[in-house]
């Protein structure tokens, strides 16, 4: 496999976590726009941890993760109540918060002989641990899509439980949702703190693998995608941020005929798909239909 | 059955309910008549713990539910069709009703499997249609597919918030139809309507609620019926407008 192949391939990785965290969160009904302040939290507690710390990776992400989710269920306290685009504008101000702090966090310390931590708008490098232990690209690449396979199959299992049903029943109305006996406001919670662990491991993924990490890097444009990717793939399965992401990364930004131009480009496949398929490529009724279908050919076969 | 006591419910500032008595006994339909914005819905949502009362005290069955969370006053047995929002567009009608057996729907899978063929029977149509989209149903199917996912919680009193609301007459004597019939089996029923002429031929007992406040107790033939719907739709003081 070449290095480009595999880096398209890493990237789309990464940032499919960062569709499924904005997926979850729209399943239950709200749309938000700060999904990058998790990944970001997790990037720079996970790289703290391992680059300043010493700590070993898999701890290292777990503890990113967990800081990532902890926030986004402290976040989602207060805005529990709200909707739509008062959740919105909520969620958004939270993640430029967070990226303004970690501007300002200065913080670093002697690591055999060099100076280690993050450094403000500078940013924090010499997140070395995969190099440092000699964990080759492809190796790092099947982390990440081991770490999406057990999210995607937990979120697909999940979806199956009361508690799915229960998630989706409050994005549809929460009214009725409350009278059949659902506890509305600790679903929304649970929720958030899931979107904000799965955001989280791909911020600790990013941060490991390109090594270097700066506030401006998760800015209101990468939680747009992410939000975007869920849109567009649809929310009729898990599956369906991963198809936006592939689409994007895989697609318009691996096409050079589309350099230079790709931002518009995906505006523009955006806007066309919330016209012509609004709940996504792989809405309910899709998938409703695919999967009447493959238990279809299931008997078939036996 | 269930009794209500000097309920205040307030939106911020403003008191939607300023004091609202009532009761509805076991066995029987009880309506609540009352114009728009007289806090029919509110007083629903307070019971069901959706909203919650500033003061006073609601029981069931001497069981206090005020401060309750909604799971609970499921539990015990009360069950709500919301006005308008009746069901989950985007789910399946079969999933609908599984839903409406929330709280029990990992404990007893056969218990609900049974109550959905029973809702099945009771409404044929529903069966018909039982993998599409709920969205997809006409507004009576969809009232029907509320009043059975209400019914899968095996409700010893159910709460109905307009029934009748945008059907069409035919539909609308189906509702009442059904209504009547879940009281003989009985169910004991809460029925908010505007409908007064149709309520009035079913209720046992009625209630006028206009401006936060009961204004009316009493059975059907108390007041004249022309009064009642003058009140029910317009508020005011009945006769004296005229
Ligand atoms: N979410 C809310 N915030 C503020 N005020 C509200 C809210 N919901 C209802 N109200 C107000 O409370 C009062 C009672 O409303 P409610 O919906 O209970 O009336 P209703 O009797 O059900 O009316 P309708 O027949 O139109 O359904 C109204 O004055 C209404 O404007
Ligand atoms: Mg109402």
């Amino acid at each position: 496999m070449s290095d480009y192949l595999i880096g398209v391939l890493s990237n789309i990785g990464m940032i499919a976590f960062l569709a499924l965290s904005a997926y979850v969160l729209l399943v239950t009904g709200s749309i938000s726009f700060g999904q990058q302040a998790y990944f970001a939290i997790s990037a720079y507690g996970s790289g703290i941890a391992t680059a300043m710390w010493g700590w070993p990776l898999w701890l290292g992400m777990l503890w990113g993760a967990a800081l990532a989710g902890l926030a986004a269920a402290l976040v989602a306290v207060p805005t529990a109540r709200l909707h739509g685009l008062y959740f919105a504008v909520a969620t958004l101000a939270f993640a430029e918060m967070v990226r303004l702090l970690l501007q300002m966090l200065t913080w670093q310390i002697d690591v055999d002989g060099t100076l280690i931590g993050p450094m403000g708008s500078e940013g924090f490098r010499e997140i070395r641990y995969i190099y440092a232990h000699d964990i080759s690209a492809v190796q790092f690449m099947l982390l990440i899509y081991g770490l999406l396979g057990l999210v995607v199959g937990g979120l697909t299992l999940m979806e199956r439980t009361r508690l799915g049903l229960a998630l989706r029943m409050i994005g549809e109305d929460e009214i009725p949702a409350e009278a059949l006996g659902v506890n509305v406001a600790a679903c929304k919670i649970f929720a958030a703190a899931l979107s904000g662990i799965i955001a989280g491991i791909g911020g600790a993924l990013y941060a490991h693998l390109i090594t270097y990490i700066e506030p401006a890097l998760f800015n209101v444009m990468l939680g747009v995608h992410g939000l975007a990717y869920g849109l567009i793939g649809g929310l009729g399965t898990a599956v369906g941020p991963l198809l936006g992401v592939v689409l994007d990364i895989g697609f318009l930004e691996s096409v050079r005929a589309f350099a230079g131009y790709r931002m518009i480009v995906f505006g523009g496949l955006v806007a066309l798909l919330l016209i012509v398929r609004p709940r996504g490529l792989l809405d309910e009724v899709t998938v409703h239909r695919i999967v009447r279908r493959l238990i279809r050919s299931d008997h078939v076969a036996h | 059955m269930l009794v209500i006591e000097n309920i205040v419910t307030a939106y911020g500032k403003i008191e939607a309910l300023r004091g609202v008595s009532m009761e509805a006994q076991e066995g029987r339909i009880t309506c609540l008549l009352g114009p728009n914005g007289a806090g029919k819905t509110t007083l629903m949502y307070t019971v069901a713990g959706i909203l919650h009362a500033r003061r006073g005290s609601v029981r069931l069955q001497g069981q206090e539910l005020v401060g309750k969370p909604s799971s609970e006053i499921v539990r015990r047995g009360l069950a709500l069709v919301p006005e308008n929002r009746l069901t989950f567009p985007e789910v399946s009608v079969r999933e609908n009703l599984i839903a409406g057996a929330y709280l029990r729907l990992t404990r007893d899978k056969a218990g609900v499997a049974e109550d959905l063929e029973r809702q099945l029977v009771r409404f044929p149509r529903l069966r018909e249609r039982i993998n599409q989209d709920a969205g997809t149903l006409s507004g009576g199917e969809q009232q029907m597919l509320a009043v059975a996912r209400a019914l899968m919680a095996r409700p010893r009193i159910l709460l109905m918030d307009e029934p009748s609301l945008g059907l069409a007459p035919l539909v609308v004597e189906e509702i009442f139809r059904t209504i009547h019939e879940l009281n003989a089996e009985g169910v004991t029923v809460l029925l908010v309507e505007q409908n007064a002429h149709m309520a009035l031929q079913i209720a046992h007992h009625f209630y006028l609620l206009e401006q936060g406040r009961i204004t009316f107790s009493g059975v059907p033939g108390a007041l004249q019926e022309d009064e009642v719907i003058h009140r029910a739709y317009l508020g005011g003081s009945g006769a004296s407008s005229h």
